[in-house]
């Protein structure tokens, strides 16, 4: 039996309909057209199809559609995050132009908020920044210039840390 | 309009010089924000999806296919060999591989049938009702089979390609030498892994032709090689890139089989149709780098001098022939490369196994080559009692030295500067005295390894004359409504930066500011063939190529300018702006491109790419000038061992580079420090061997390569030595850091007695 949930999608309201158990990488790329979100290796070793959900970043391959609730704040790209005050590491990646951009950023640029002291400031200590990217797999940059960006992000960061 | 050039400050100056600059890459916007289209996210309404059946078995004859009666096949298209339209040959080098297997079965994974659905589950569901009947042989499928039937017998195997270098006289050298050096090195598979997975779309189109989409290198391998498959006319095969997220060679020649498959199918059930692999048949069933033997003899004299060099070099070429005699050409021109000696014979071969035919993988047989050069001569200098580093300092080639070819290299290039500032910045000879050797009673073992190495920009020898690859720009209207210029070129874009850094060249050669150029994505319709994006020769070859078109655009703008609009006067284009000689009129890009357009419409201009009639080659003997160019690099690799787990963690890597001019430092820094990390991989994480005729690491859960927190420190530094022959004077720089990673050596500084380093794996899991 499908089932029947409305979520916001990058601060929109969205109604969609599916067998509960479709991943919801599915969900998002076929039936709600969001190609923003990537395949890379369906078993969450690469992060190419993280989201945010509920402030959470998920691999979507490994997330049963059906568990996530209705009302679900879900973002499968970059932009979006400014509207809940988020600052926004699209354009700390772009800013800084940095070297080889590929197939992963979209899941990179959702990565990019982990990386929080207890403070609520970003923590750049090499290991943080490290630690926060392990799960997403980049086979063309060797991760300097990303972790370049992640600093340059930080810069925009709001003074007020992190909104839930 | 400005009012006079005088007024133009500094700063506005500066934008006319866009080469050397790290502008920002063009297509990073929309990269980050996930809205490029790659292939998997082009909209096709009505689309079809395609599944391969294939071969459960590694060899034997094809007896019978049964498609189960149970299953409804109306719903479904399937292509067997009877329909296609051509020749059932994949027409590559050797035409050895059909497109669909009809009598024997070389590996495992072969295709034996098509299929096309609505869905991916139906496609699925067909293709499981399909059944083989097959006769089985027995079936030869590692490496270590393979060697020791060569030296058994080299005759009972199925020789894919063979070739010699010949220098001097080897026997007469070794003759001459006080000691003699062996030795066997060994490398396994190695998988791309791009993280967008193969993917392609085939539309057919009213005329009867196709019209292919996807993620690929090399749009005029695929169209020129389908035309006797397909049995259509070359314009009539579209190929057009979509966003491409990573490919490493992994998408030179294997994209033209999914191309293949989703044309047949397409054409027959006159429906478009997908074909994107998952990850794991990805792994399984595409092309990965080839598993190398190298033996290696070579003569010494107690001074260190080298007095000969005898290698013996075997590539495990898969099933069939694909590109491997040119991978294992390039394998052999660089196993010596980089040390002078005047007594050389190389041998090279490709032989036959039953697995999945072996292609393109950056560095092309260089990095097997280099791997056991680098730790051949680690052996060498111990041999004679010196310090790797002193060793080669001895005998690396210098400007007017000779290589194995006989190839005099005349143009002031990196070596040795390379290998001499990256042992200053590196302090590797301080450095040296600490590696642990193994000592016991030491929770952590620290080792310092060093490689040298040169990799030859371009095709081998005169390839580049024989391939006349061209590049056309267009002066049209974007669609902006502003007037710019266009540039052509079948080269893709595949994350190394192809879109920025041709407007940077071509912006600079026409003296217009950055805006006024574009390059969009390859497609065979609009874009003559530039030749394919390997070989790192896009920057060199057709960056130049570009540089020449744009020199002819600006002449032909400025004698429009002259004669249409300043009643003969001379006029140049410069910084953006057109200025007459005598009167000082100055008329901006914008208004004199706007006017020729309305005046004459849109004008293209094309420019082929021409080596200096200096470069000889003879491709029968190998002799002569092998590459029209050499980027140069060195890496000091430090690493610690864990004594318990023997667990290598490499924790800086000090290297210099000489890839000629800087066309953008940002994106070329980012090549090398990507590569390096692939290289890392190879060196010291990425293991796969062959299980029951497959791959044993088939998923990325099994196939490790190197995350956020496995990279070392990177100290990449540049030295530049244009390439001397054409503007912009850049060499290669895509393939040469896949090349050297000194973690071989390194490890022979680590490494417990007993242990010989000879294989280029972690030899972690084996204690």
């Amino acid at each position: 039996m499908n089932l029947t949930r409305t979520w916001i999608i990058n601060g929109e309201a969205r109604t969609v309909e599916f067998p509960p158990m479709r991943r919801l990488l599915d969900v998002l790329r076929e039936d709600l057209g969001l190609k923003g979100t990537k395949e890379g290796c369906g078993e969450g070793e690469c992060g190419a199809c993280s989201v945010l959900l509920n402030g959470e970043v998920v691999t979507s391959c490994l997330v049963a559609a059906g568990q996530v609730e209705d009302g679900a704040t879900d973002s499968d790209r970059g932009g979006s995050g400014e509207d809940r005050g988020w600052p926004r590491t699209a354009a700390g990646l772009h800013r800084k132009g940095r070297g080889p951009v590929r197939f992963l950023h979209p899941g990179h640029d959702w990565s990019l908020p982990m990386p929080i002291c207890p403070s609520g400031q970003p923590d750049l200590t090499d290991l943080a920044m490290r630690d926060a990217h392990a799960g997403n797999i980049c086979r063309c940059t060797g991760y300097a210039k990303i972790m370049e960006a992640v600093a340059a992000a930080a810069e925009r960061w709001p003074k007020g840390g992190r909104n839930p | 309009m400005r009012a006079g050039d005088e007024t133009m400050t500094l700063a506005e100056t500066k934008q006319y010089n866009q080469v050397g600059r790290s502008v920002p890459r063009v297509d990073a916007d929309e990269k980050v924000r996930g809205l490029a289209v790659y292939a998997d996210d082009v909209p096709v309404p009505d689309c079809w999806y395609a599944e391969v059946v294939r071969s459960p078995v590694s060899c034997g004859r094809l007896k019978k296919l049964t498609f189960d009666p149970v299953f409804d096949w109306s719903r479904v298209c399937v292509v067997t060999p009877a329909d296609i339209p051509g020749e059932n040959i994949v027409d590559m080098i050797g035409r050895d591989m059909p497109f669909i297997a009809h009598d024997w079965i070389q590996y495992r994974g072969e295709p034996l049938a098509l299929i096309a659905a609505p869905t991916r589950a139906l496609a699925r569901e067909a293709a499981a009702h399909v059944q083989a009947e097959i006769e089985t042989a027995p079936a030869l499928l590692t490496l270590q089979e393979l060697v020791a039937r060569y030296k058994a017998d080299p005759a009972q195997l199925h020789r894919q390609a063979a070739q010699t270098i010949v220098k001097g006289d080897v026997e007469k050298g070794l003759a001459e030498a006080d000691v003699v050096v062996e030795g066997e090195y060994w490398a396994g598979h190695q998988e791309q892994l791009y993280i967008e997975p193969q993917g392609m779309l085939a539309i057919p189109e009213e005329d009867g032709g196709v019209y292919l989409q996807g993620s690929l290198q090399c749009p005029y391998y695929i169209a020129p090689e389908l035309i006797i498959t397909l049995k259509l006319p070359l314009e009539k095969i579209r190929v057009q890139q979509t966003a491409v997220g990573g490919a490493f060679g992994g998408k030179e020649e294997f994209p033209t089989l999914i191309a293949g498959y989703c044309a047949l199918l397409a054409l027959k059930c006159r429906k478009p149709v997908k074909l994107i692999y998952d990850r794991h048949q990805d792994i399984l069933y595409t092309t990965k780098r080839h598993p190398v033997w190298v033996k290696h003899r070579t003569g010494l004299k107690k001074d260190g001098r080298i007095t000969a060099m005898h290698v013996d070099f075997l590539l495990d070429g898969g099933a069939y022939t694909t590109l491997s005699p040119v991978v294992m050409y390039r394998g052999i021109l660089h196993t010596t490369l980089g040390y002078r000696c005047e007594n050389v014979l190389v041998d090279g071969h490709v032989y036959r196994t039953n697995t999945f035919p072996n292609g393109a993988f950056r560095g092309f047989g260089a990095p097997q080559a280099i791997w056991a050069l680098e730790a051949h001569m680690d052996v060498c200098a111990e041999k004679v009692g010196m310090a790797p580093h002193a060793f080669r300092l001895h005998n690396a080639l210098h400007v007017g030295d000779r290589t194995a070819t006989g190839q005099v290299l005349s143009e002031p290039m990196g070596t040795p500067d390379v290998l001499e500032k990256t042992l200053e910045r590196s302090q590797f000879a301080a450095r040296l005295p600490h590696c642990s050797h193994g000592k016991p009673g030491q929770a952590t073992w620290y080792g310092i390894g060093l490689a040298f190495f040169g990799h030859g920009s371009g095709f081998t020898g005169d390839g580049e004359s024989r391939l006349k690859s061209k590049a056309a720009l267009d002066l049209e209207y974007f669609e902006d409504g502003r007037p710019g210029v266009s540039i052509r070129i079948s080269s893709t874009e595949m994350g190394q930066g192809t879109l920025t850094i041709m407007p940077q060249i071509a912006a600079d050669a026409l003296s217009v500011d950055l805006a006024s150029v574009r390059c969009p994505l390859a497609d065979t319709k609009y874009a003559p063939d530039s030749g394919p994006t390997v070989a790192s020769r896009t920057t060199m070859v057709v960056g130049s190529t570009v540089h020449g078109a744009a020199l002819k655009m600006r002449k032909a703008l400025e004698d429009f300018a002259s004669s249409a609009l300043q009643g003969g006067e001379p006029v140049t284009l410069e910084g953006g702006h057109f200025r007459a000689h005598f009167s000082g009129q100055v008329r901006s890009f914008a208004d004199v491109a706007g006017a020729y357009l309305k005046q004459h419409g849109p004008l293209r201009v094309y420019h082929q790419f021409q080596l200096p009639a200096t470069i000889q080659w003879d491709q029968k003997t190998f002799r002569g000038d092998s590459y029209p160019s050499y980027s140069w690099g060195c890496n000091v690799a430090e690493v610690e061992v864990d004594a318990l787990t023997l667990e290598i963690r490499v924790k800086k890597v000090t290297s210099y580079w000489d890839i000629g001019r800087l066309i953008n430092p940002m994106l070329a820094k980012g090549q090398i420090e990507g590569g390096l990390v692939q290289a890392l991989g190879y060196a010291v994480m990425e293991k796969m061997s062959i299980k029951d005729g497959l791959y044993d690491a088939s998923r990325m859960q099994t196939y490790v390569v190197p995350t956020a927190l496995d990279v070392p420190e990177l100290d990449v530094q540049f030295i530049e030595y244009p390439y001397t022959h054409a503007a912009p004077g850049a060499k290669g720089v895509g393939e040469i850091p896949m090349d050297g990673l000194g973690r071989r050596c390194a490890t022979r500084c680590t490494r417990p007695p007993g242990c010989a380093s000879t294989t280029c794996r972690s030899r972690r899991k084996n204690y």
